[in-house]
């Protein structure tokens, strides 16, 4: 039986008819059009569903839309847009760290959870924050250099 | 891939969650979830009721009591390697929950949930599509073992990362059944039955791990053999304890049999010895003698033997050089 649910998503309160098997990763994509949260194993393998939930990386492909109740979600469209950029994105965008971008959604947000964690992650920690968000066609050099672009960044602005 | 349907619900406490499993026998307890909702994905495990604990108050703490380590059911995996008290006092425990899965696994899975979780078998872990091509086994209810034959045992592998560094510091649990709770070591959790690998009792609730004052003062350890380094589950996965003023050298292996188990016979080998080259090498040969290895996983048993044989060599190097 569905039932009436409200949650915040990138700032904004969304009331909801969800059924209990609906995955927050679901109920993003099919009830409400987010479309930049990608659906990719949907088994918790691969990276692609990450959104944050208070500031932490989760996936959504494995999170009751029902125990994200109460939660502050934050997809990747409520990063930054055109015009408006996160420095992760734009770091993304000038270092060439994706082509396809299906996994850059996942990619960022996972990213942007790592560094509200670590202040100035070495290059082995991004690897294994990062080694849950799999790419299949840039390989991962680039990414790396985007995130370390951006750890330094706010080293030289501190 | 849907997620079968179930009732949802959020008790206020562990004595509802208790009474909840105790009237429905095929509900479950829903922590982390990234070991259940892949598993009901695949419908090998089909709930009629999820009980959903984390709106419940007090099970997500770490702290220190008369000496012993206290650690709520409920504490991510990632609070393991990001508290102090942990880092410091088992930094054995923190490296080990940080191989466990993926950065999102260790964020949203909890220690309680790792310890719990679901044996693993090459012919359980599949999609039901999968399934479909052969006889339902043992472990989802059907008549057949498909890794041995003629046997009415379930040979499905337990693959926790968390227990074996556990198990070697001799932890004990805290199972809560509505009013009432009782505390049991570790190793009795399991039952070593791979059909229902965790041996409590009707509406039983995971929620405290406690680790011995005597296990924090000595050198451990917990290493492990994965096909993508970072991110799988154990092919094989070794942990040990190592105190030099006891003499006394603890070993467990996790993903060689149906539960994680200590390498009794090794241990009694090592008892009353320091550890020395020669002494490694003796008791490095005897590590595949410890687990009746059997093909539930992609990796050959002959395989894993040598993994089990090098795990142990490895880990126990390290602990003679930290003494």
């Amino acid at each position: 039986m569905k039932q009436e649910i409200a949650l915040n998503i990138n700032g904004d309160t969304h009331e909801l008819l969800v059924s209990p098997n609906q995955t927050l990763l679901e109920v993003l994509r099919d009830n409400l059009g987010l479309m930049g949260t990608k659906r990719g194993c949907d088994l918790g393998a691969c990276g692609a569903c990450t959104v944050l939930l208070e500031g932490e990386a989760y996936l959504s492909c494995l999170m009751l839309a029902m125990d994200a109740v109460d939660k502050e979600i934050v997809t990747i469209e409520g990063l930054g847009g055109r015009g408006n950029l996160d420095p992760l994105q734009s770091a993304f965008v000038e270092q060439g760290g994706l082509q396809c971008g299906f996994c850059t959604p996942g990619m960022i947000l996972t990213a942007k959870a790592m560094l509200s964690e670590e202040d100035h992650p070495t290059e082995d920690i991004i690897k294994k924050r990062m080694a849950g968000n799999l790419c299949r066609c840039t390989g991962y050099k680039k990414v790396i250099e985007a995130l370390q672009s951006v750890s330094e960044q706010t080293a030289e602005e501190e | 891939m849907r997620l079968p349907k179930f009732e949802y619900v959020e008790p206020k406490s562990i004595e509802e969650a208790c009474s909840i499993l105790s009237d429905e026998p095929s509900a479950k307890i829903l922590a982390g979830g990234t070991d259940l909702l892949a598993n009901m994905k695949h419908r090998v495990e089909v709930p009629s009721i999820l009980a959903n604990i984390k709106r419940i108050s007090g099970l997500d703490f770490i702290r220190q009591d008369n000496g012993a380590i206290r650690i709520g059911a409920l504490t991510p995996l990632k609070r393991l390697y990001k508290t102090t008290l942990v880092t410091e006092k088992v930094p054995a425990l923190s490296s080990a929950a940080a191989s466990v899965g993926s950065y999102h696994h260790q964020t949203m899975g909890t220690l309680g949930g790792n310890l719990c979780q679901q044996n693993r078998c090459k012919y359980f872990n599949q999609s039901q599509w999968w399934r479909s091509a052969r006889e339902p086994c043992f472990k989802v209810g059907g008549g057949i073992c498909h890794v041995v034959n003629k046997k009415e045992i379930c040979y499905s592998s337990y693959c926790g990362d968390m227990a074996p560094i556990l198990l070697v510091m001799n932890a004990k649990v805290v199972l809560a059944n509505k009013g009432d709770s009782r505390e049991i070591s570790l190793q009795s959790l399991f039952s070593g039955d791979g059909k229902t690998p965790l041996d409590t009792k009707k509406g039983e609730i995971l929620t405290e791990i406690v680790i011995p004052e005597e296990a924090l003062n000595s050198f451990s350890t917990y290493s492990k053999f994965a096909n993508r380094e970072s991110i799988d589950f154990p092919i094989v996965g070794a942990a040990i304890w190592s105190s030099v003023q006891r003499k006394e050298h603890r070993v467990s292996f996790t993903a060689v049999d149906r539960k994680p188990i200590r390498a009794r016979n090794i241990e009694s080998v090592l008892k009353g010895r320091d550890l020395s080259e020669e002494i490694v090498e003796e008791v490095a040969g005897l590590a595949s003698k410890e687990a009746a290895l059997v093909k539930s996983s992609n990796y050959a048993p002959s395989y894993k033997r040598r993994l089990m044989e090098g795990l142990l060599r490895s880990t126990l190097k390290k602990a003679m050089r930290r003494s």
